[in-house]
């Protein structure tokens, strides 16, 4: 096959994105719904509030995953030829766990938070039947499923196309001496590092999900509360980061048509991606700082990794987009402007993880709203934005270099900045207050910040919604056109 | 230590995202930037020199040490859904007091907070695990018990107290 013939699958990534942004704005609202809540602006059953954590929880830890993966599936598909089979074979796993997924949230009652924390799932205290959480957990494993066989086909045909995993990731270039031109694109190197570990996440995921099931079925069967622990933080940090650093190769790929410099994979840029590599699957023990039955020297690794993390991040990522646009009299869109948000919130996010991931922070700060506070910035700002500024450059009208930026996108921008930035300034500062994160009712004296960060969380909800109409649009527009 | 920590935190927040208002504004700059590799470079080493003076300060003395060893008062607390058992209500102020963290059911966090309401410390209550965590209480008053980690639909009706007496 000709190089030619390789095309990306822009109608089933479009669609995507468009069920993602309509998913984004519904989970949204379940959030506002829990923050006006715990505002007691509407009152809410505690058990209904921890359905509705669950699902916001797991919906927006899957859609997250979902956009992350149809913008790598767009921009690897410039590369290598894709299975489009394939691809659907994973959105229809992808669906079929939402199914379930929802339906034991709200037709069975399940709230045990998407994290499932081991043995909450069969301890429920008369929340939720059994059934309700197995079938929570089935849709965890159809998903998996999906995530897997979709790193399958990423993979394989890159692996062939490029000589091997060392030489997909750079390695050959920073290893063995090879000009730096012959290393494979930005987007490749990206794909590769994230389908090595978050392959290892899922399988890791997959694990603990089954002892889980296995648990529910025959109570007898026991399992080790600390190790499930490790295994469910060490998935589930490593899922939730792949789905940024998925959705970063659109900034890796969208930003030259703007600037007009092509993102190269320098030495620093293929280094950095192997630090990533490990940095990401070695850091997750800052979610058991806690615990402090763990091994001392693992903790420790997870303060360090914590900062360390941080150096590819503002040194590769976030100076070399600066270096790229510097000078570069990029005509600033709605895409453009989000993308370069999204690696802004991303690089600020981090700051607050950072410092909550010392363990003399961590102490006073562990599960406060602190926690909800940073990964709300690099969620929300980080890549909620970058998934969005896709979106916008996928209906963009003509070419990237005669963008402009209309009233109304200004103003959706603004509000979506001040609305997102407001709603997370305040769950640090609740933190910072000590109020306690997942708590369906609060005390009298946090009421106050609740309120603020409702009406923050409007705009945000508000302005997503223009996001999505006005990408449904310029979907409908390039139907007829 | 929560004030200074959102203080930090802010202050350097806002310092990245004037940076990032930076780069926006210099899309249009027509000065050539200099030798952006050496730059590069001096960003990593200052972040790690950085990373290594606040790993050591900030690790020398053992966050989790239990430094008293026997001279300690013992207490067992103990999770269930939805209550905490303390085996001791009042507590002497001044005096080492190691909590060791049990729990009936599912995981839980032990979280103590003072009169006005501040996170002092806290750990987890794991099933099969006893985690311990020592404080010397300076103040004589009322202290809060908090639960910290998720553990089902009456999550946050797990509240309790104790004294903490001058001695
Ligand atoms: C308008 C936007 C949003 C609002 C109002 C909102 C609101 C909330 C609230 C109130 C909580 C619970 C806080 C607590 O623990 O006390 C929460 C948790 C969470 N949110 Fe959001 N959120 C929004 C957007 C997002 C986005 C875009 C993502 C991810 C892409 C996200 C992911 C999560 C996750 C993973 C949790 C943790 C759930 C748990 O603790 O089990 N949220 N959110
Ligand atoms: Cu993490
Ligand atoms: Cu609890």
């Amino acid at each position: 096959m000709s190089e030619a013939e390789i095309k990306p699958h822009a109608g089933a990534v479009k669609f995507t994105m468009l069920l993602s942004g309509l998913v984004f704005v519904l989970m949204m609202a379940l959030g506002l719904i829990m923050r006006a809540a715990q505002g007691e602006f509407i009152e809410l059953d505690p058990a209904l509030f921890y359905q509705i954590l669950t699902a916001h929880g797991a919906g927006m830890v899957g859609v997250a995953g979902l956009s992350g993966a149809a913008i790598m599936w767009y921009f690897v598909g410039r590369y290598v030829q894709l299975s489009a089979a394939m691809y659907w074979a994973f959105l229809g796993l992808f669906l079929l766990g939402v199914v379930l997924i929802l339906s034991a949230i709200f037709l069975g009652e399940f709230g045990g938070a998407w994290t499932f924390l081991f043995p909450l799932p069969a301890i429920a205290g008369g929340a939720w039947e059994p059934w309700a959480a197995a079938t929570f957990i089935l849709g965890y494993v159809s998903i998996g499923v999906g995530f897997l066989l979709y790193y399958l086909a990423i993979g394989y045909p890159v692996i062939k196309r490029y000589g091997g995993l060392a030489r997909a990731l750079g390695w050959h270039v920073v290893f063995a001496g090879a000009d730096p031109a012959d290393g494979p694109p930005p987007t490749i190197i990206a794909a590769a590092a994230v389908t090595v570990f978050n392959t290892l996440g899922t399988v890791v995921g997959a694990a603990v999900l089954v002892a889980s099931l296995v648990h529910l079925l025959v109570p007898g069967f026991a399992v080790d509360a600390l190790l499930a622990k490790n295994a469910i933080y060490f998935f589930g940090h490593v899922f939730i980061n792949a789905s940024i650093y998925m959705a970063v190769i659109a900034v890796y790929e969208i930003v030259p048509e703007y600037t007009g410099r092509p993102w190269k994979s320098s030495r620093p840029f293929i280094i950095a991606w192997s630090a990533i590599l490990l940095f990401v699957m070695a850091v997750y023990p800052h979610h058991l700082q806690q615990d402090v039955v763990m091994p001392g020297w693992i903790l420790v690794m997870g303060q360090v990794v914590s900062y360390l993390n941080g150096v590819p991040l503002l040194a590769v990522t976030a100076f070399s987009l600066g270096v790229y646009l510097h000078g570069s009299k990029a005509r600033w869109d709605l895409g453009l402007s989000l993308l370069v948000l999204g690696v802004g919130g991303w690089s600020i996010g981090a700051i607050p993880a950072i410092i909550d991931g010392m363990l003399v922070v961590n102490k006073v700060m562990h599960n406060t709203q602190w926690v909800p506070g940073h990964f709300h910035i690099y969620l929300l700002l980080g890549e909620v934005a970058m998934s969005f500024g896709f979106m916008a450059w996928l209906v963009r009208k003509g070419q990237a270099s005669e963008a402009g930026m209309s009233t109304l996108d200004k103003a959706t921008f603004g509000t979506y900045l001040v609305g997102a930035a407001g709603f997370t300034m305040v769950f640090l500062i609740s933190g910072a207050l000590s109020v306690p994160r997942r708590w369906a009712v609060h005390l009298p004296g946090w009421i106050l910040q609740d309120r603020i960060g409702t009406l923050f969380a409007a705009l945000v909800v508000l302005s997503t919604l223009a996001l999505v109409l006005k990408y449904a649009v310029g979907l409908g527009r390039g139907q007829r056109s | 230590m929560q004030t200074l920590v959102l203080a930090v935190t802010l202050a350097l927040m806002i310092l990245l995202a004037f940076v990032f208002y930076r780069v926006v504004r210099a899309t249009n700059a027509d000065r050539q930037l200099g030798d952006t590799n050496s730059r590069r470079s001096q960003l990593i080493w200052v972040m790690l020199a950085v990373g290594l003076l606040v790993t050591v300060a900030s690790l020398r003395e053992w966050p989790h040490a239990l430094a008293s060893g026997d001279a300690a008062i013992q207490v067992n607390a103990t999770g269930g859904q939805w209550y905490w058992e303390i085996d001791r209500s009042e507590l002497p102020a001044g005096k080492p007091i190691v909590f060791n963290l049990h729990t009936e059911d599912v995981n839980h966090g032990f979280g103590v907070v003072d009169s006005e309401g501040r996170l002092l410390f806290q750990t987890q209550a794991m099933p099969g695990y006893v985690n311990q965590v020592e404080y010397v209480f300076d103040t004589p008053g009322d202290y809060r018990v908090l639960c910290m980690e998720f553990c089902g639909v009456g999550h946050h009706d797990m509240l309790d107290e104790f004294t903490v007496v001058a001695n």
